[in-house]
């Protein structure tokens, strides 16, 4: 059996790291979601309401998908633009 | 209703119109700051119309699950949320892969809307700097 190289283990644990990165993704999505419905339940009590709940939803929203994106670069430099490993 | 969706649509427009001035200010800033300021250029152009797209199909998303009952609402703007989020994956991915795209540009144009609605729509507001270091212990009602 081959030795383990360092470059290996960085590797290794870099795609590990992206892995769990890319969980930060998830609740953006999950609040959303819960968002629109609990939006949707606000619209059905009260309709004249629509324009101020979806205009503030809408910068809530926006606001927090930004979230999910620092995830996402986080994973996609780790595996593809990986900068631990030029410090071998 | 009509007036509703008018007052989306500007809100729209304004903070689109932000991006782009805040765009222009990065672009001249980039100019004196980053070493390669064409790439970054790139980038930011590519990150923030792409930012801007996606801020629009979120309104469109939005103004549809509101209409909708709210588990369907729910599982619609999750799933929307995820092919976004594929959307930027893919942003992202291309600009590492790009030679001539700055990385670091389109990340800067991905989350400037985020900058920008705080600016525009929480930190324009005098009473939210009053208000900051007011306990809510000492207000009248007490609560």
């Amino acid at each position: 059996m081959e030795p383990i190289t360092g470059k290996a283990l960085v590797l290794a644990c870099s795609a590990i790291g992206a892995g769990l990165a890319m969980i930060a993704g998830i609740g953006p999505g999950i609040g959303q979601g819960y968002a629109a419905g609990k939006g949707a339940e606000g619209v059905g009590r009260q309709p004249e309401a629509q324009g101020d709940i979806v205009r503030t939803m809408l910068l809530g929203a926006a606001v927090a998908e930004t979230t999910g994106i620092y995830g996402l670069v986080i994973a996609l430099i780790l595996l593809f633009a990986n900068p631990l490993v030029k410090l071998l | 209703m009509l007036n509703t969706q008018k007052t989306l649509k500007n809100l729209e427009n304004s903070i689109i119109k932000y991006m782009l001035f805040a765009d222009i200010a990065i672009m001249i800033l980039s100019f004196f700051l980053v070493d390669e300021p064409i790439p970054f250029i790139v980038g930011l152009v590519f990150g923030s119309a792409v930012s801007a797209l996606n801020f629009k199909e979120l309104a469109v998303t939005l103004k549809r699950a509101v209409t909708m009952p709210p588990a369907k609402a729910q599982t619609f703007a999750t799933t929307k949320y995820f092919l976004r989020y594929i959307v930027t994956a893919v942003v992202i991915f291309v600009s590492i892969v790009a030679p001539y795209i700055n990385v670091i540009g389109t990340i800067v144009g991905l989350i400037m809307i985020k900058f920008i609605i705080l600016a525009t729509n929480l930190f324009n507001d005098k009473h939210y700097y009053q208000n900051i270091f007011k306990r809510k212990e000492d207000e009248p009602s007490g609560r």
